[in-house]
């Protein structure tokens, strides 16, 4: 089917509401002209649906689709999020990742929130993600939302600059078995198997398994960096949809890796978690849901560190459409941590063991000032945590539908990073004297972000431009106990901040068997010292990120059951850390003889024999070409 | 499918407020009138390829407009399509297809064992419709109308559905009673 015709549909579905006639009969001979395999794709509202996401739609979002992950030949949720050309993606090593939005990138990037089916996965040490043990069935994931920008609001704290959402398919969607397999230089093996079936009519489930085995990178002398990394992980998801429209949804997952150290022992990490799920439509206008989860990590890295870190939480959710302009989403969360950090000689956290809590209230409206053109949403977040007491996240977008073909948007934002244990509890060496400790008075560090975009859909052609500049008030730095003495330093609060720039993102469907997508983005990030503050690094320990990127996906059919798909990226230099600017590409060809049966070849980083992404000179390492085959098979 | 995806969040603010009930009645009203085509009824006498093929709705009509509008002046070869409604399973005399509505949900079973064995093409977003012996249950998968076939109904009332609508379907069996 081509994808562009009930995509317009779309667009005159939701105009004809309005009361012109002519309108309405264009509607129906549209739909008419329909092919039954278009017809089951159409998107409607129904009444158990609200239309939830206004206030994402007035933001800067992305969506990565099942299908482009799968044509890009990803194999991990980072490489995934390459696709997204508002995400700022750099490979450190085998296992290690810098992921964030608008700047402010780094190993430890904490700017950005990141959930998978609901479940929080950034970690309360340093505000950031162990990408290393965030994965999923690749094959199992609907899509990727990605939005660049505050979603504090909605969504809670820490989405300062973005929210990475990864939302997996429901059970009954994933029937049957898949099992995949391959190899290749630089992921060495890997396999996975998942099964899905129903048990009775109103419940259905899946499991799955997965492990995989990744080469080492390489050191900038070309010596090996010794850091191969394997993996293990499988997990399960039962749903139960009672006819009286009650949904249950109980998910869990548990890995356990090992990742080679070049001069200690082997790096374990494991973990898992169990989320429990209940949704309930009260009635056409109103709906409740109440989410709870466990989750479970622990990692030891031998001479730096060990954790062992409990997270329990409970999130309930109300909407209702409150007269006919109103729509207002409110909800109540709490979140409990229990850290347990295994100090060493290098680096201690004190207290060494930490129990905290969140409590989160949130409430927004969706205001239909003139029903199917102009909404206004207004909403705020107030939360209380254990290091700065009640922080308040307010924020107001609106959204003018200038045509059936064009949004313009804007919004303006308040945002927060709270405190997490790096900031307040980190000490190094582990013994005193102290080179650093954390800041006593470290507060949170605010945001105010000011955003305007525009969305245009027309024929085969989807275009969005978002244009951003956000104001950064006490970011993070490090200050001198004795001026002039360089050490002891302490963490504060000195540096302020600002960004601007854009995101271009575009899609085009060429021929019915021709598609592609890519997005740029240039922006700029200053991060100055306030009068009083010492920290003379400008930012370099904070922002770490391109002023540039260039992301380009086509996908093609070919005869013959053959797909051909490509990535192109093109990445500006990182000027604090000489990182040179580099272009590289992905391919796949892919062979389906039988619709169950698929068999590709993969390139990854084709253009070099080795390049580097991210690091200062001495810390840095290698990411090489890699090719992988892999055979899936789906009965 | 992408697109739909990428767009999902531009449909969805385009969407608000205004009644979301109507948007979905209307693909379900060209469902209707795609069954007319893509199945078939036995025929009895050669009249009956002159007569209209006629869509019944028994019970509170759920489409507004969306289904006159639909209908309005197609033919199928020679016949005319006919829209009526019922108030009552009494009232269905010749009848091709019928959407049995969700105010008819507590009387399904009563009403499937009028038509027990007549050839009509039984449709309904009732949940549990084809568990009941229904023929064709609109589904909700989240934004998206899909259908579920009872195929095994609809050849015991000699009810023939296309290939063409099978593919896009979910067939299922209704469990032994």
């Amino acid at each position: 089917m081509t994808a562009t015709r009930p995509l317009f549909l779309i667009v005159i579905l939701a105009l004809w509401a309005s009361p012109a006639p002519a309108q309405q009969r264009d509607s129906v001979e549209s739909l008419k002209h329909l092919s039954l395999d278009q017809l089951i794709n159409v998107e409607v509202m129904s009444v158990s649906r609200r239309p939830e996401r206004l206030s994402e739609a007035a933001s800067a979002i992305q969506v990565i689709t099942q299908d482009d992950i799968r044509q890009s030949g990803a194999t991990s949720l980072p490489e995934a999020l390459r696709l997204a050309s508002n995400l700022q993606v750099a490979q450190l090593d085998a296992r290690q990742w810098a992921i964030s939005a608008r700047g402010f990138n780094g190993t430890a990037a904490n700017k950005l929130l990141v959930l998978i089916d609901g479940r929080t996965v950034y970690t309360p040490l340093f505000s950031g993600v162990f990408w290393d043990v965030q994965d999923v069935l690749l094959a199992d994931v609907e899509r990727i939302e990605v939005i660049s920008g505050p979603g504090a609001t909605l969504w809670g704290a820490n989405a300062v600059n973005g929210v990475i959402n990864v939302i997996t398919k429901d059970a009954k969607d994933t029937r049957g078995l898949l099992l995949t397999g391959g190899g290749g230089t630089e992921l060495r093996g890997f396999g996975s198997g998942r099964y899905g079936g129903a048990l009775g009519a109103h419940a259905n489930y899946r499991i799955y398994g997965k492990a995989f085995s990744r080469d080492r990178t390489v050191l900038p002398n070309g010596l090996d960096a010794t850091d191969d990394w394997h993996m293990g992980q499988g997990g399960l998801r039962l749903e139960y949809d009672a006819a009286t429209s009650h949904h249950l949804t109980l998910q869990g997952d548990w890995y356990n890796g090992r990742v080679a150290q070049p001069t200690a022992g082997d790096i374990a990490i494991s973990g898992g978690n169990l989320i429990a799920k209940w949704a309930h439509p009260i009635s056409a206008r109103s709906d409740v849901a109440v989410q709870a989860y466990y989750d479970r990590t622990h990692r030891d890295i031998p001479g730096t560190f060990g954790e062992d870190l409990d997270i329990y939480d409970i999130d309930q959710q109300h909407h209702a459409q409150v007269a006919a302009r109103h729509n207002v989403v409110w909800g109540l969360g709490y979140r409990l941590i229990n850290d347990h950090v295994a100090n060493t000689a290098a680096l201690a956290f004190l207290p060494a063991h930490v129990a905290r809590q969140w409590v989160t209230a949130f409430g927004q409206d969706e205001i239909a000032i003139k029903p199917e053109r102009l909404h206004l949403t207004l909403g705020t977040k107030v939360e209380h945590n254990d290091y700065t007491g009640f922080e308040i996240q307010p924020s107001g977008r609106v959204s003018w539908t200038i045509d059936s073909a064009s949004t313009l948007w804007a919004a303006v934002s308040r945002a927060v990073r709270t405190p997490s244990r790096i900031d307040r509890e980190l000490f190094a060496p582990g013994q005193p004297p102290y080179f650093l400790t954390g800041g006593p008075n470290f507060r949170s560090e605010e945001e105010l972000a000011y955003e305007l975009g525009f969305r245009q859909q027309r024929g085969a052609l989807q275009l969005s431009l978002a244009t951003f500049y956000s104001h950064y008030h006490g970011l993070r730095s490090l200050e001198q106990v004795n001026p002039p003495n360089p050490t002891p330093i302490v963490i504060g609060n000195g540096q302020d901040g600002e960004s601007y720039g854009a995101e271009l993102t575009a899609q085009y469907r060429v021929a019915d068997r021709w598609r592609v997508r890519g997005g740029y983005t240039e922006m700029r990030v200053h991060i100055w010292p306030n009068p009083g503050s010492t920290d003379t690094s400008r930012g370099a320990s904070e922002s770490r990120a391109p002023n540039r990127q260039l992301i380009l996906q086509s996908s093609l059919d070919l005869p013959a059951h053959l797909e051909l798909d490509a990535v192109f990226r093109s990445v500006g230099e990182i000027a604090h850390d000489q990182v040179p600017a580099y272009a590289d590409l992905n391919a796949r060809l892919t062979w389906r003889p039988i619709a169950a049966l698929d068999v590709s070849v993969v390139g990854q980083n084709l253009l070099h024999d080795r390049h580097v992404e991210f690091g200062t000179p001495a810390a840095r390492r290698e990411i090489e070409r890699g090719v992988y085959g892999m055979v899936q098979w789906h009965f | 499918m992408a697109f739909l995806n990428a767009l999902t969040a531009l449909a969805s603010v385009l969407l608000l407020v205004q009644s979301p009930r109507a948007s979905e009645y209307q693909v379900k009203a060209v469902f209707l009138f795609n069954f007319v085509q893509f199945v078939d009824w036995p025929r009895v006498t050669a009249a009956d390829s002159a007569r209209p093929l006629v869509i019944g709705i028994l019970g509170s009509d759920p489409f507004g407009p969306f289904l006159d509008e639909t209908v309005r002046g197609e033919r199928l070869g020679a016949r005319p399509i006919q829209l009526r409604r019922y108030r009552e399973i009494a009232e269905i005399g010749e009848c091709n297809v019928l959407f049995i509505s969700r105010s008819e949900n507590e009387h399904v079973p009563a009403i499937l064992s009028v038509l027990k064995n007549r050839p009509v093409l039984t449709v309904s977003d009732g949940d549990a419709f084809t568990n009941q012996g229904g023929m064709i249950q609109f589904v909700m998968d989240k934004s998206r109308i899909r259908l579920r076939i009872n195929l095994e109904a609809a050849q015991a009332a000699n009810v023939t559905i296309s290939s063409k609508l099978l593919r896009v379907a979910e067939i299922v069996r209704p469990p032994r009673r």
